[in-house]
């Protein structure tokens, strides 16, 4: 059990030279937004951005930690969450509740796709775990288009309309709101993990199977919770979407292949990796796309896809993960 | 000549004959399709030699066809290139891009070479957007001849049947051992021998080769129309369903893993489950998740359980092993 | 000498036979039309990135539901549409084609959706001489290229419909010059070309003033936000946006500029222009009031009080009354849907008692009528007579601006703009 609690220790790992680096780069955006108000404006607007980017990054994580699968359903989960939501509202629920409500929904529906989809093949090949997500995405957009098509629908507004301005720079409530939301629920998951029973029971299922399942833990049980509140994370980065994406089936696609960007930045084995590489995509593609003419709009995704292929090559485990001893 | 020889060799009869006869009982509109799925046929081919083989698992395979068929496409507009020599091109080209892309792959594995392959179908169909000058952006670019499907049809079987041969001998001989030794464990490959960087890379190299070649096609059969939206992620994942549903590290479950890929989506279309068109998407993804958990090794691992000597139910896990 | 001989007998055999076969007239019928009923279909978005703009077709089929039944056909023949989906992509659109012309035996393609889509088989139904009708895209090709080599060959079995896209923002530019000299303008556009047709013919319109252009920024229809585009254009120094995208992101780029403290003059595309579009900008929190675009179809809420507009409703009551909730909040793609459906039934009933696809074009390539669906004084007119080579439908527009907010409404201003090809 000692040796459990300390091998799953949800800390950052990261190494000291990339603590520098991150560092470093921080300074480099505090200086540029004092320097220049459209820097400050681009990276405001790529953290918005960023932050959604993070939660779905944190969920796919999530059940890579858990379950050891790449989730490529899990944009469409996020969607078709979202889409319940829509329907609350559409059920005069007001939007927080439907909010609420939704996370709970979502909650259930990650468990039980755990349990019904998953579960059966979760000790065969990546390949057949990676199939059974591609499934999954197919019928989830077969059903939401079904269901309530696939033309645009809007919900109203979470945050209001307003617009602040702070010397020169502009900030939406919007944006902020969305901000705070996304990192509010990473710090909520970090807390379960970290400070309750549950987290540590979850931990514990995850990395030493056979060794929870000895000490009493539900092994079934805890991977199933960790399917669900990825799900949940995936509800909040759909719900925090819809304000600028507006809701349609397609909303979460393109973000979903940031997101895996992001989690392999920061390490698909890394909680903190994963936010970190989120807001840092987010605030990196922004910049880019302003100061560096050749780097025009179709070149956005083959950029995130270019930094996600040297981390792969140059440091396999993301900026915050560590080395795996690899199990002959 | 052993008795499984003698029974395999009439089953490639047979299937020949059938591909034969129907060459000249369809209808137009039937010889496209089938056209299509001798191109899946060979796309999964190469797939397969890759992840059911060597056991590196490719969700980039639609990049490679959008690169074999941009190479038919550009040569056939800009200098005329008659269809069929684009078609050792494109296969040429693909090989070495293949190599390319494997030498770093020699890093990765399991769902790191996963979603790095993944990269890859996502970007390579937007690099056409950003050098729209010359491959036409995303008004497409089309072959100076465009052939019918009378045409296409032959020419794809004979494809198809050129490259189920040579993958047939390619991995019946010292290289498929190799192959099949690194895919059960590479520790024990390369301690008898085995040279990894070079086999997983020529993997890669003649994996791509196949998609180059399907590709090529592909874009023939498009009406000679090249643009990226045909190359979309959704090719990718097509391709690695079809091999999984066919059975991994399997050449005769290709076929049925073609026609999956190839006639679901038209049989589907047709089930009046919930109508108004969106029936096809529930439809596949339920078979896909179904098969997936009701036949481990695909439609290959079902005959070899029923038939002993079918001795194909080959576990295929590239990354617990 | 033999040579000769042969040919003349030849060609005279040739003459002859079109002449049996003109006078024989109904001996052999062509693919898709009886004696009760022509079929005829088309491909479009019903899935995928351009769903939304599904309620086309599903207005088409209404009015020829409506037809079938009030009129009994056309001529006696009971149109039957069948919509297939291609979710917007060439290689869906080429085996869908092929099923609707070698096995559902179609007599004419309809209303297909999207210029890659209808550039992936145009070859094949000119090739195949099936008319390939009132494509919903307003690419120049289908245009120019009855009478003009495109794309290896001439294309006499293509028409389009709508306004050229080039030729609509030629128009925004002039009216820039016009009005506003001094705008520094910044463009957003698609990345592909759809998009840079617009930009080009934007530029046009400007003539000299186009230096006025500060900067041009373009998005990619994966696009998850455009705040990095637009706060670039801000930062430039525009004071005037001109939009031109599909409806998602259009309405994105509303949004954002307001959310980033920017209220420039703005101008977006017709096809951006529904007023359901707007009506969602606006609650998202964009200031949408005094946004300029152009219109040729008229809206189910400005000409509410129209006869022909009233009656659609009921047409679409009976026939399609899904589609009554989103006509009621201004859906002008349903206006488009029925106006083609009208064309074409027009089209078709000149085409003779008899028609067969050669009749059909020759109809279709000399039309001129007013269409009660769009705009009053719009007219539908081609023109293929006496070396004429007019293949553009509607070659008119007219100037709406936005006003009321979030509860607001497009308002007609000047006059009908012409030659908009």
């Amino acid at each position: 059990m000692l040796g459990l609690s300390r091998k799953t220790k949800v800390s950052t790992g990261a190494s000291l030279p990339v603590i520098v680096g991150i560092a470093a780069a921080c300074i480099f955006l505090l200086v540029g937004c004092l320097v220049s108000n459209i820097f400050a404006q681009q990276t405001v607007a790529g953290l918005a951005q960023g932050a959604i980017f993070a939660s779905l990054a944190l969920a796919l994580v999530l059940i890579y930690r858990a379950t050891e699968v790449i989730n490529f359903a899990q944009g469409e989960l996020a969607m078709a969450t979202t889409y319940i939501a829509y329907q609350l509202t559409l059920w005069h629920v007001s939007y927080w509740l439907a909010f609420f409500l939704t996370l709970v929904i979502s909650f259930v529906l990650g468990a039980v796709v755990y349990g019904v989809l998953i579960r059966p093949v979760q000790h065969r090949s990546v390949i057949a775990l990676v199939i059974v997500t591609v499934g999954l995405f197919i019928l989830i957009d077969g059903l939401v288009t079904w269901k309530w098509g696939a033309d645009l629908k809007f919900m109203p507004a979470p945050f209001g309309n307003n617009v602040y301005h702070a010397g020169g720079v502009s900030f939406s409530r919007q944006d902020i709101g969305v901000l705070l939301v996304s990192i509010l629920s990473v710090i909520l998951l970090w807390v379960l993990f970290q400070f309750t029973k549950l987290g540590l029971a979850m931990r514990a299922a995850a990395l030493r199977p056979a060794a929870a399942a000895l000490v009493g833990i539900r092994v079934d049980w805890m991977l199933a919770i960790g399917w669900g509140l990825a799900a949940v994370l995936g509800a909040v980065a759909g719900l925090m979407t819809e304000p600028s994406q507006f809701l349609q089936p397609t909303m979460m696609q393109a973000i979903l292949l940031y997101a895996f960007a992001a989690a392999v930045l920061g390490g698909l084995e890394s909680p903190a990796g994963s936010v970190v590489g989120g807001l840092a995509i987010g605030v990196f593609l922004n910049l880019i796309g302003q100061y560096v003419g050749y780097a025009t709009s179709e070149l956005r995704l083959p950029i995130a896809f270019a930094v996600l292929l040297v981390v792969l090559l140059l440091k396999p485990t993301g900026l915050f993960g560590r080395r795996q001893v690899r199990r002959v | 000549m052993s008795r499984g020889l003698v029974t395999r060799l009439g089953v490639i009869a047979v299937a020949a004959g059938i591909v034969i006869v129907l060459g000249f009982r369809l209808s137009d509109y039937h010889l496209g399709l089938g056209a299509r799925i001798a191109i899946y046929f060979i796309a999964i081919l190469g797939l397969n030699i890759l992840t059911g083989y060597t056991g590196q698992i490719s969700i980039g395979h639609g990049a490679f066809m959008a690169i074999g068929g941009y190479t038919t496409a550009l040569m056939s507009y800009y200098h005329h290139t008659d269809l069929l020599l684009t078609l050792p091109l494109a296969l040429a080209v693909c090989f070495v891009c293949g190599l390319a892309v494997g030498i770093p792959a020699l890093r990765l594995s399991g769902v790191y070479l996963a979603l790095a392959t993944f990269a890859l179908a996502v970007s390579i169909p937007q690099l056409p957007l950003k050098w729209s000058k010359w491959t036409g952006g995303s008004n497409g670019i089309r072959t100076f001849t465009s052939p019918g499907n009378n045409w296409l049809y032959r020419v794809c079987w004979i494809c198809a049947g050129i490259a189920f041969v040579a993958a047939w001998l390619l991995l019946r001989g010292r290289t498929g051992r190799a192959f099949r030794s690194i895919r059960d464990s590479e520790l024990a490959a390369a301690s008898s021998g085995v040279s990894l960087p070079i086999y997983k890379t020529l993997a890669f190299g003649v994996s791509a080769a196949f998609a180059g070649v399907a590709g090529s096609l592909f874009v023939l059969v498009t009406n000679g129309y090249a643009q990226p939206n045909e190359f979309g992620v959704l090719l990718s994942l097509q391709l690695l369903i079809g091999a999984a549903v066919a059975g991994l590290g399997s050449l005769y479950g290709t076929i049925v893993g073609a026609l999956f890929i190839g006639l679901l989506p038209q049989i589907s279309t047709s089930v009046p489950l919930i109508g108004s068109g969106h029936g096809q998407d529930v439809v596949f993804g339920l078979i896909v998740i179904l098969v997936m958990i009701l036949l481990p090794n695909g439609v290959a691992g079902l005959l070899g359980a029923i038939d002993s000597r079918f001795k194909s139910a080959i576990k295929s896990d590239p990354t617990t092993s | 000498m033999k040579r000769k001989v042969l040919a003349v007998v030849a060609a005279a055999a040739a003459v002859a036979a079109v002449a049996a076969t003109a006078a024989s007239g109904a001996v052999k019928a062509d693919p898709g039309i009886t004696k009760s009923s022509i079929t005829i279909g088309g491909t479009f978005p019903l899935t995928g990135p351009a769903s939304l703009y599904k309620t086309i077709p599903l207005a088409e089929k209404a009015y020829f539901d409506y037809v079938n039944d009030t009129q009994g056909g056309v001529n006696g023949r009971k149109i039957n549409f069948l919509i297939k989906d291609d979710a917007y992509s060439p290689s869906n659109t080429v085996p869908l084609t092929q099923e609707l012309v070698e096995r559902d035996k179609v007599f004419a393609i309809l209303g297909s959706l999207g210029t890659a889509p209808g550039l992936s088989v145009w070859n094949y139904t000119n090739q195949r001489k099936v008319p390939q009708v009132f494509l919903a895209t307003g690419d120049s090709f289908w245009g120019f290229c009855a009478t003009k080599v495109c794309d290896g060959s001439k294309k006499p079995w293509t028409i389009g419909w709508q306004p050229d896209y080039p030729g609509e923002s030629r128009q925004y530019g002039k009216y820039i010059a016009a009005n506003t000299p001094n705008a520094k303008i910044g463009v957003l556009y698609q990345n592909d070309a759809y998009g840079k047709n617009y930009y080009a013919g934007l530029r046009l319109g400007l003539g000299a003033k186009k230096s006025n252009i500060v900067d041009a920024e373009t998005f990619d229809a994966t696009a998850t936000s455009l705040a990095q585009q637009i706060l670039a254009l801000k930062s430039k120094g525009a004071d005037t946006m001109v939009v031109f995208g599909t409806p998602t992101p259009t309405i994105t780029a509303l949004v954002t500029a307001t959310k980033v403290g920017w209220s420039p003059t703005t101008y977006i595309n017709n096809v951006s222009a529904n007023r359901l579009f707007l009506l969602a900008a606006a609650k998202a929190g964009a200031n949408v009031d005094g946004v300029v675009s152009t219109t040729y179809v008229k809206s189910p809420t400005v000409n509410a009080g129209d006869k022909a507009i009233k009656q659609a409703r009921g047409i679409l009551q009976t026939y399609a009354p899904a589609l009554v909730p989103s006509w009621d909040s201004g859906d002008s793609n349903i206006t488009y849907g029925l106006g083609v459906a009208y064309t074409f039934v027009y089209a078709l009933k000149h085409a003779g008692k008899n028609p067969t696809r050669a009749s059909l074009m020759n109809a279709l390539h000399e039309m001129n009528t007013s269409n009660p669906y769009l705009y009053p004084g719009i007219r539908i007119f081609t023109d293929f007579h006496k070396g004429h080579r007019d293949n553009f439908p509607i070659e008119q527009e007219i100037f709406i601006k936005w006003a009321g907010g979030a509860t607001g409404d497009w308002k007609p201003f000047g006059k009908l703009l012409g030659g908009i090809r």
